[in-house]
Parts: structure tokens; sequence; C-alpha cells
């Protein structure tokens, strides 16, 4: 797929609406957050916490999650 | 087919698919690397012991039965014991629970901790400790109740871990390299260890010579006798004898940090009940023997007993009584004691208590009493100079305190102090806000336990938390240790070389590192093969750090001993002695007197036990120390001194008669005859043999190739640079959060390894890349011990490395004391706050950075706002603020993982994240490598590959590196390897570099010489090569080969420093200090020399004026003061910035409004009007000057002092030299 075709995934939990709006405007009111998705470190299972949720893996109670690598494009220095 | 079980064996080779396949599938049985476990061991097993599993008691079991049972007291505390009600109380048992989920977690069905959640965590790897009290009121009926008392910090891989004995399989399950050691400690996610410590020997009488004893009062002489009596729970007690002017002694020791002096005859007799007779005979010998001739003994002995008449004690119940009434305070024991009951009690804590510690029997007495007997034996001998004082630094008189031993100590103590001091003060101050209550009613039924214990602080688990996080011991009794800090260190996983390091380093102690004497950091020959010779750091710590070497081991448990009075008696030892050595010596087992013989016996009695030992019979254990020490003239006090005890080190070596291991210790060794090497055997006087010279080497030196072909303080140098070199951690980096962690991309195998490389596994760990070195003098680039890489190499990723930077960001008060309960802040942006779109853009929704993400400088990381419950108990914020955390650092990194980290309760919302970043370090020009033989160098250019010279096969060089390196560093061992390594290189063949392999008739050189033959290439090593630039052939052969290079985690990008203009100190001017914060480097005096020296003023100016405190000033010239001056406030004047400001000297002016007098039309000069509006005239001789800011400074602090410093500013305000010179003169020159 040619670079220019690249669409960002709009994956992630609850595909925010905001999204790719933002940077241009120079600063916005923001929203409340949506809901996450994360990895349990221990189960290794996916994890939603909204806000002010609980740390806690629903599955097996891990205690330490992991965010996920982000959808987003991220590419340096291509030479 | 059932697998086979693992092999352990290995050799120098690549064995590449055995590494593949144990790396893909760890094994479900047992490691391949055994000799890894075995080194760290020690640690373990020293843990292991607190709570032992296997039936015996454990340390602190023992020290329960020391502390004993506690007596408390109602009614006023000012009677008498008489009539009141007795409270007897005492720990019956401690148990400590395995890491667990608390009971309030009730989500978590696995309620296991692991210690790669604590890691992950940043949390405290600890189990539950618990003990069970037992007590009866008046003798009554015994009640149980079991109390909490925290948790404690436990031991990787001991028995209280959920590692202990896990697969490799099962260790990598659980997020584990699949060689985890242990024998370390998490605490609040970092990796700490308990320092091994020298000690002296235990239960053994040392005789010493100290000037420092003069000063115990008058009449002491620097003689004396050290006993460090240890208890069965490890502790010990050191039990000190002087010998006075007069040829008394006396018994000292110290308690609760306090010293006491008690006449030796005075303990004799409350020992045993024995008369003067039997003490002059216990110490000359019987009548007839020849000592008794021994004027200087006997004057002595009649005067010790003589002086001792004017205490009047004479039985044994006078004395301990006395000794009782005496100690009673200073033990602290319980009033309802009597004074004889006391002076038990002191013997039994005090005197020699490895002889008898708990119920101590009159048996046990008897051994105390003969083994003071003999002290004053071996103190008279010293005194007389027929004995050679015992070295202390020695390794000989040494042994190691083990970590575990350690914190068993500690608990002890604590769990003493806990009953004998908390408990108390909580029942007295119970008793004194209800007088009328006493230990047998209802209330005090109520109250005890728990109310009561509630009120004593029952944390004693914090207290060794404390202890591991800051290596801080705080004791009442300072535990018989000379030092109270730096017990721990972390365990940095730099590297695994530096890792591994840590578990066999020993510590002389921080008391010596003060001591401007070099005694104590001698290497002695008593320390061969225990001690590493070449692993020590130079610097402060050398030689008070050392390493063990790869063979030495910590004997950790006592070993049987229970058959060897019986076989010593039988061989003919008897209980009569003389104080003569020719006539008698000593048969000791750990600290006990079995007998005694005659030298020739003594001999025998030796040597027997001995064979048996290595021949396994008769019951005598493998691991006895049978130390004979010959009688001599005027040498080490003569006997037989047979240790079982654990703390020991002991070594293997081959026992010639039987061609069968044997274990020997450093007290033994001194008077054995070990040969290095089978052709140094000396027939009848050789008992033993080495295995391998190797072995007395540490591990890390042990990887040093060649390491017998340098030059000492080289091989030196690389033990340092091992552990600095930017290596692989480890394999479950994904699971780690240190702080700051060093990864190289592109580790390699060795090429030219030691067997003992496989045998420890450390291709699992590659630490650096074998390079094709060319030494050569090139382009100039590579003067002064810098080094050319190929720029090509470096482009193939020679070198390359990458720092983890681990950010633990918390929003919770790290303040202790309060237990925050409330939530008062949370991530994430703040609801309807304004957030930059720069910044929305740099964070996900949820506030935290998006993983993957490049950070420069001053992007943040995560944002927070806070929160206050509002009336239905949901968290809202009011303030609509967005705060932020910042990258501070300067270098570009990546977001590698965000860790969202729940508390252990799992009802807590999302309070701390730990953010680990990744900084690429592709290797830059002033980056440090080295070889492995202490040839560091600096990295100067990246040489394009074009214009490397290369080779007639076309071969060009990675590095080069300069001769000049070479000749007085003497490190032949880097041109051995270069040769091995292109040998091995050209042939596929991994090179065997275990040091002493070679010898005169069989040269290393010519060894892999006629390898290289072989290959087609030059017998020496040289080659022909080409000037990459000319295409020219070189005027000589170039030595080129392949060498193992190290990166070293010493990097530019951490340590430049270099600024013009920047921070400075608000009072001098000066620029700050720190690189942190942009300051400079100090020019200093040694520097400004170096400047003057040379002439160069003008650079000098610029160094300590210009690019310093660099100050324009007004000063006034007439009073040449800069204090007097001040600028003038113009009335008219349109701001306060533009006016073109005056300044004035306010001290020369004169002021206009109170001086009436004053006519205006004869005012000269400009009137001027400060900023009270008062007007002034005059004053106006300033001008301005350069000074440094300094100047100023000290002007103001001087005349805060009152002290006035005028300048002159001009030729003509110099003051007149000589006479005044007459008017006349000059006038008839005009």
């Amino acid at each position: 797929m040619p670079r220019e075709e690249y669409q960002v995934p709009t994956a992630g939990a609850g595909a925010s609406a905001g999204g790719m709006t933002r940077g241009a405007t120079g600063g916005e009111r923001h929203e409340s957050r949506s809901v996450m998705t994360y990895i349990c470190g221990d189960c290794g299972g996916n994890v939603t916490l909204s806000k002010d949720a609980l740390v806690a893996c629903p599955h097996c109670a891990g205690r330490v999650l992991y965010k996920e690598r982000t959808k987003r494009m991220v590419q340096f220095e291509a030479r | 087919m059932a697998p086979s079980a693992t092999s352990t064996e290995w050799d120098h080779q690549f064995h590449t698919l055995r590494r593949q396949d144990l790396f893909r599938n760890p094994p479900t049985d047992h490691s391949a690397y055994p000799a890894l476990q075995l080194a760290v061991n020690p640690h373990i097993e020293s843990f292991n012991a607190i709570f032992r599993g296997d039936g015996k008691r454990g340390l602190l079991a023992h020290g329960l039965a020391d502390i004993g049972t506690k007596v408390f007291l109602d009614g006023n505390d000012r009677a008498g014991p008489e009539g009141k009600n007795r409270l007897q109380i005492r720990i019956k048992e401690v148990t400590l629970q395995k890491p667990q989920v608390p009971p309030s977690n009730k989500l978590a069905l696995n309620r296991e901790i692991f210690p790669a959640e604590c890691r992950e965590r940043h949390a405290t790897y600890r189990g539950k400790l618990s003990a069970t009290f037992e007590y009866s009121i008046n003798g009554g009926d015994v009640i149980e109740f079991t109390r909490e008392l925290g948790q404690v910090p436990i031991m990787i891989k001991s028995n209280r871990c959920h590692l202990e004995n896990n697969s490799p399989a099962l260790l990598v399950s659980r997020k584990e390299e699949s060689e985890e050691l242990g024998g370390y400690f998490i605490v609040n996610g970092n990796e700490k260890i308990i320092r091994l410590l020298q000690v002296n020997k235990r239960n053994f009488p040392m005789a010493i010579n100290r000037p420092s004893f003069t000063n115990r009062g008058a009449g002491y002489t620097t003689y004396g006798i050290i006993l460090r009596s240890v208890r069965p729970d490890e502790t010990s007690q050191t039990n000190v004898l002087h010998y006075l002017k007069d040829g008394n002694v006396t018994f000292r020791f110290s308690w609760r940090k306090n010293e006491y002096l008690i006449p030796v005859i005075m303990i004799l007799k409350a020992l045993v009940e024995t008369n003067d007779r039997e003490i002059f005979e216990g110490l000359i010998g019987p009548m007839g023997s020849k000592s008794a001739q021994n004027t200087f003994l006997t004057d002595r002995v009649e005067l010790l007993l003589r002086t001792y008449k004017a205490y009047r004690l004479y039985s044994k119940s006078e004395t301990r009584a006395y000794l009782g009434q005496k100690f009673r305070v200073v033990l602290g024991v319980p009033e309802t004691m009597s004074d004889y009951e006391v002076g038990t009690e002191f013997l039994r804590k005090i005197v020699c208590v490895h002889l008898g510690n708990v119920d101590v029997t009159e048996k046990q007495d008897l051994d105390k009493f003969h083994m003071v007997l003999f002290m004053i034996r071996k103190l008279y001998a010293l005194a007389a100079g027929e004995c050679a004082v015992d070295n202390p630094d020695a390794i000989q008189n040494q042994e190691i305190l083990l970590g575990g031993f350690l914190y068993s100590q500690i608990l002890k103590e604590r769990l003493d102090e806990f009953l004998s001091v908390s408990v108390r003060t909580a029942i007295r101050d119970y008793l004194r806000r209800h007088p009328a209550v006493n230990f047998t009613s209802e209330e005090f039924r109520k109250e005890f336990p728990g109310g009561i214990f509630r009120k004593s602080n029952e944390n004693i688990a914090n207290g060794l938390e404390y202890f591991l996080s800051t290596g801080n011991l705080v004791s009442a009794s300072g535990l018989d240790l000379q030092q109270t800090a730096g017990f721990t260190v972390v365990a940095e996983k730099l590297n695994f070389l530096r890792f591994i390091s840590h578990f066999r380093m020993v510590h002389r102690g921080a008391f010596f590192a003060q001591l401007k004497t070099t005694a104590v950091r001698k290497l002695l020959p008593e320390s061969w093969g225990f001690m590493c010779p070449v692993h020590t750091p130079d610097g402060s710590p050398c030689g008070l750090l050392n390493h063990m070497t790869h063979k030495c081991k910590i004997m950790t448990d006592y070993i049987d001993v229970s058959s060897i009075p019986a076989l010593v008696a039988e061989l003919g030892a008897v209980e009569t002695s003389s104080a003569s050595t020719d006539e008698s010596v000593v048969v000791m087992l750990d600290g006990k007197i079995l007998g005694w013989s005659t030298p020739k016996e003594s001999l025998r009695i030796g040597d027997c036990l001995r064979y048996w030992k290595v021949e396994g019979s008769h019951n005598v254990p493998l691991q006895l120390e049978i130390g004979y020490v010959p009688p001599s003239n005027g040498g080490s006090y003569p006997g037989l001194y047979l240790t079982s005890t654990p703390s020991r080190m002991v070594r293997p070596v081959k026992y010639l008669p039987l061609q069968k291991e044997d274990f020997v210790g450093p007290y033994e060794q001194p008077y054995m005859s070990i040969a290095v090497v089978p052709q140094e055997i000396e027939s009848g006087v050789s008992t033993h043999v080495e295995f391998d010279p190797t072995n007395m080497l540490s591990i890390l030196a042990n990887m040093t190739p060649f390491s017998d072909f340098n030059q000492s303080p080289r091989n030196m140098y690389q033990c340092q640079m091992g552990k600095q070199t930017m290596g692989t951690p480890g394999t479950a980096i994904r699971h780690r959060t240190d702080n700051k962690s060093y990864r190289i991309q592109t580790g390699q195998t060795p090429i030219v390894r030691a067997p003992l490389h496989n045998t420890y596994g450390f291709d699992n760990f590659p630490n650096g890349m074998n390079a094709v070195v060319a030494v050569i003098s090139y382009t100039g680039y590579d003067m002064d011990d810098a080094m050319i890489i190929n720029k090509s190499a470096h482009e193939r990723g020679f070198g390359h490395g990458t720092v983890y930077k681990t950010k633990k960001i918390t929003l919770k008060d790290d303040s202790r004391t309060r237990a925050a309960k409330s939530v008062a802040k949370m991530f994430g942006f703040a609801p309807h706050s304004y957030v930059s779109a720069a910044y929305q853009g740099m964070l996900d929704d949820d506030g935290l950075p998006h993983v993957g993400r490049m950070v420069k400088e001053d992007d943040v990381l995560c944002a927070w706002h806070t929160v206050t419950p509002d009336y239905n108990g949901n968290l809202v914020n009011l303030d609509g603020l967005t705060h932020y955390e910042k990258y501070k650092d300067s270098e570009i990194g990546f977001i590698e993982e965000v860790r969202l980290i729940g508390a252990e309760s799992g009802s807590e919302p999302l309070q701390t994240i730990s953010i680990k970043i990744r900084i690429p370090r592709s290797p830059v020009i002033g980056d440090k490598f080295s070889s492995r033989h202490g040839q560091k160098g600096v990295l100067s250019q990246k040489w394009p590959m074009v214009d490397m010279p290369f080779s007639e096969t076309g071969i060009q060089p990675d590095v080069i590196i300069n001769p000049h390196a070479f000749p007085s560093r003497m490190t032949i061992g880097m041109f051995v390897e270069s040769l091995a390594g292109k040998a091995g290189a050209l042939h596929g063949l991994a090179q065997d570099s275990t040091p002493f392999r070679f010898d005169e008739e069989n040269t290393a050189a010519d060894y892999f010489g006629h390898q290289l033959m072989k290959a087609g290439f030059n017998y020496h090593g040289n080659e022909p090569m080409y000037s990459g630039i000319t295409g020219e052939e070189l005027g000589a052969d170039i030595y080129i080969g392949v060498v193992y290079y190290q990166r070293l985690r010493h990097m530019v990008n951490d340590k430049y420093q270099v600024r013009t203009t920047g921070p400075v100190v608000p009072t001098t001017g000066q620029p700050i200090k720190g690189r942190k914060r942009g300051g400079g480097i100090r020019v200093g005096e040694m520097e400004r020399d170096a400047l003057l020296a040379h002439g160069t003023a003008f650079l000098l100016q610029d160094r300590l004026l210009n690019c310093s405190d660099y100050t324009r000033s007004w000063i006034c010239r007439r009073c040449g003061s800069f204090l007097s001056v001040q600028p003038t406030v113009s009335q008219f004047a349109p701001g306060k910035k533009k006016a073109p400001s005056m300044v004035r000297c306010r001290n020369c002016a004169v002021r206009l409004d109170d001086s009436e007098g004053i006519d205006l039309t004869e005012i000269q000069g400009e009137i001027w009007e400060d900023g009270q509006g008062n007007c002034w005239v005059g004053g106006d001789q300033t001008t301005q000057v350069v000074v440094p800011g300094a100047l100023k400074f000290l002007d103001v602090e001087l005349a805060a002092m009152g002290v006035k410093l005028k300048y002159r500013i001009d030729r003509t305000d110099e003051p007149r030299k000589g006479p005044m010179k007459p008017l006349k003169q000059i006038t008839a020159a005009a």
C-alpha cells in the first residue's frame, strides 16, 4: 500500500470522535474521555476501563495493566 | 521415550544448536547451568536457615529460646516484687508466609504474588510474619494467641518464595529469566542484596596486639585475646581478655553498646565450684610438669589469684550472686529473680556463649571454664612472647557474615525488643491509667493481649524493610558489628557479569574504609584460593571489596561432628595438660576443648582425621576443617583446631593419598602443602594438589582470556570494565522496570573464551562483539587511546546499544505518615478544561502517552487533574485545570511501555503509572570501548570503509587501535587473543583461552601461529596491508586479528558539558555547578596555574572574568566605594525604564534640606533627587568599572561586619610613596 493511502485505523476503544480533527485549531475544550482498552499483564486478556474505574483485570484480578501500542502511524527518520 | 535429563556438562565450544534448543524450550527438569546457582546459593541457604523446612530448628527458633520468657509485674513500680501478680510471656513460634494477595482483595483467583509483579509494580516482595505468644498469670494456665507482625521482605528463590526449585520452563512462565538465581530481595521494585561481610573467625581465641587496648584504663597493655563467640542462632558475643602490666587479666565484654570489665578469676569461680589450686594447675599444669618451672607464668598466676582475694568471694554461689547483683540492671532481668539466678543468667548470656546458651548444664559450664583457662594461657604465652599475634586482617582468622544470618539476627533483636520494651511499656501505661486493675482482674483479661498489643508497635516487619531499602542497622545492641550503615546494595543488572559479581562480593566492613593504614587492604597469601587476587576495584575500596573465587563455597549449616570427640579421645587426647606447648597442645572442636596431646600426637590425630574425612569413614564429615598448627619458635599458638561451623569458606582440592576431593578451609590452609600444578608435587611434603590453577580466580577474572599473559593491573582493570559494559541484562527485560537499563543490540559470543564461559551460561547474556582489529597508527585519529571504527561496521550495527529509562509517576502523596485513603488526583484530562492541540496530540484520551510515540524534550508524558468526592461519592473535578508531567531529558526517546499499576487490594482507581522510555544509543564519537584486557579507548572517528586499509584477502578492520597502547601496558594477552580469534574465525572454531595452559616449550604464539598457517595466513599474525586512500602497500606488515570488544556504559551523551552563558549563583554571579542544570566546569587553581604559566592572560581573563562573574558596576572615585552609589530619580522622567539614569555618590553628596544655611545660589553643580524625594548636590565623581561579582559580594559581607573597603580607581588616587616633596622644587621646575 503506498504511503499516501494509509488511513489511520479508527480502532481503539470507542472510536473517539475527536480523533484526527484536532491539531490545527490550536487548542480546544476537552470533552470527558471515553472507555479505553488495556492488556492485562497476568492473563493477557483485554481490559476495558472507564474513567475512575478500579485498576484490576475483570478476569483474573491482575494488578498490572499494559497500554496497547498505538494504532496511529509512528514512523521516524524514514530514510 | 522419556526425555533425557538436561545435560549440565559444558566445554568451550559454541554449542549453537544446543543453546538454541535450550533457549526455545527451557528445560522442565533443571537448569543447564548449575554452576550459576551454586555461586548464589550461600545467600539463599542462609536465608533458608531462618525458617527451615527440614525438621531441624531454624535460626529464629534458636533465637526465641535465647530470648526466653519475660516476666511482668503489676502494682506500684516502686514497690518490691512481693505480693504482686506475675505475667509470664514468651514467643512460642514465629512463622513467615509466602507472599500473598491480602484478604481484602476478593477478586483475585490466583492468590500468589510473584516477584515479577513486584518489580513491575515497584512494590516489595514480602510475606506475612506472625508470631504465636504464650502467657500465663501467676503460673496458671498457659494461654496461646497469635499476632500478625507485618510483612517481611522475602529473598527470591528462598524457601519462602514461590520460585523455589522452579524449573527454567516454569520460571519463564512466571516472567523470570530462565536462569533466575535469586538471592536478593525486591524492595520498592529495586533488587537489593545484603552484602557479605568479613568478620572474625568464630569460637576461636585470637591473640591480638592492639595499641588502643591501653586506653581501657591504667595498667592495661596492648595484649589481648579476642573470642567472638557465636550462639546457635548466629548472634555473636565478643569476649576479650586483657593483659595488665602487673600480670593481671580482666575479662571485657560489650553489652548494648556499653563495655564492662570483670576480673577473670571472678568468671572462673562463678562458672564452676573450684578453688585456687585447681585454677593454678589448670593454667600451669600438674605438679612436676615442665611449665611449673616457668617463673614468668607462676609469678603471674600467683598474682592473679592473690589480687582476687580482695573480693572475698570464695564459692560459686557467692560469686554468682555478686555478679548477679552487679549486672541485674544491665541485663534487665525480672525483679523476681534472685541474685544467684541473675548471675547464672549473666554467664548464660555473655560468657563463651557458643558452649552453652540455653539451659546451660554443668558440663557446659565446665567447658566454658576450660575455655577461659585456655584463653588465659594463650594470653600469657602472648605476653611472654612465646606465641605470635593472629592477624585479624588475614582471611585465616575470618569468616563470612551471610545476609540471611544477619537478617535473622535483626529479626530476633526486633522480637526481643518488642517483648521487653514495647509490650512492657504498653502494660505499664495501661496499669498507670487504671490503677485499680491488676493482672487477675476481669478488665485486664479483656484488654490483654488485644488492646495492649495494639498499643505497642506491632509492625516489626517495617524495620526489616527499612533495613533493606537503606542498609542502615537500627539496633540497641549493635549486633556485635562495627558498622551501622551500608549493609545492603542494589544489585544492578547493568549486565550479567556485574549482577553475578554482586553475589560473590565480600566486604571488609565500612569501618575499615576510613582507616588511614593500608594494612587491611593488603593482599595476603592466606587468601589464596578463597579471594580472587585480581578482582578488586582500584581506588578507595581497593582491597576492602573482594570477590570470592569461583570455586569457593560458604558453609551455611553445621555438619555432623558427633563422632569427633570419641575419635579424638581414642587417638590419645587426654584431659590433663601443661602450659608448655612442648608438652601438650590443645585439641579443640568449634571452640570446645576436647583434650590435650603432645605436639607429635596432635599431628597424627590431624592426619588420621583428614584421611578419614576424605575417605568418608568413621563418620568424619568431608567439610570438617582440621587446622593443625605445628609447634614453632614464637609462631602461632600451636594446637589442633577442628571447625564444623557455618559461615566458613571452603574450597575443593585433590587429596593426594586418596586422589579424591577434599575441602580445605582458610584456617588450615597456611599449614598445608598444596601443589598448584601436578608437576609441583613434592613427595612426602605435598598432601594436596589444586584441581586447576584457575580456581584461584573469581568468575569474572576467569572470563579474561589468556590473563596469564597480561600485566596484572590490566586484569584488574578488565574486571572493572567487564562490570561497566553495556551488555545484556537478561531476557526478561519486558518485565523489568529498572530506573536505567543498558542493552547492546548486536551482542555476539566471543570466539576466544574459557570453558567457564559456557559453564556459567554467559552466552545467554552477550557482552560485546568480535571485531577485526588492526594495530596500526593510521590517520592520527587513533592517538592517545583513541580508536577508529569502520563506518560500515558501525552501520552494520557494531556496538549499537539502547538505554531504557523507567519513570514512575504516582499521584499519591508520598508521605508515609498519613494513610492517604482519599483519592485527590486522577490521570486524564480534566473535563471541559482547556487543552492545547499540541498536548492533546501527544497523549491518548486517558491522559497517558501513546505507546511507540517519539518524545522530545518538554513533550508531555501524562496529564492529571485534581478531584474531590461529591455528595454521591463520585470524584469530580472542580477547577477545570489539567496538569502535565513533562519529559525533561534532552535526548529523543520512544515510549516503550506504559504500565497501569493497580493497588494490591484491587480497590483503587488509577494512581500510579510507570513509563518505560527507550533511548537509542548508536555509537557516537566520544563513546568508550574496551577489549577484555584493560585496554579502553574512546571512539574518535567513524572512518569511511573505502578509506580503511585492507589486507590481501580484502579484509578491512572494524577497529583500528594505536600500537602505542601496548609497550607500556604489556597486555600480551590481547595479542594472543587477536591471534587466537583470527585462527578461530578462519577455521570456525571456538578457542579455549583458559590461562596457564601454555608454557615456555609449548607457546601460545606457536599453537595459534600454526593454526593460522594452516589457513594460509602469516604465522605471526601480521599481514601486508594497503592504504585505503592511496592503494599503496603500507611500509610494514600490520598485526591484525579478531578481538572481542565491549562497549562501556560511559557515553558522551551522558557526560558532555558545555556552556558560554547560563544560570548563575545569585549571590556571586558565578556559574552554577552541575551538568544537569547547565552549569559550568570549574577552572581550578591548577588550571589557572597552567594558563598563567603559558602567559595566556586574555584566555585567563576570559575564563575567570568574562565567562564567569563579569559585572559592570558604578563606583565613587572620591570615596572609593561600591556601596554608597545610587541612581538618581528624576521627577520629570516619562517612565521608569526610559529615564537616562545618573548615578551619584550619596556619601560624597550634600543633602540640601537639612542644611538650611546653604545659599542655593552658591551651590556648584547639579541638584539631584533620590527615591524619597530628597534633594542632594555633589557626589558626581562616579564612574563605571568592571569587577568580578564575587568582589562586590565580599565588599557587602565585610561591610556587614563593619569593615570598609576603599578602592583606588585612578593613578592619582594612589598613596604617595616617600616623603612629601617641597613645593618650591615643583614650582621652580615649572
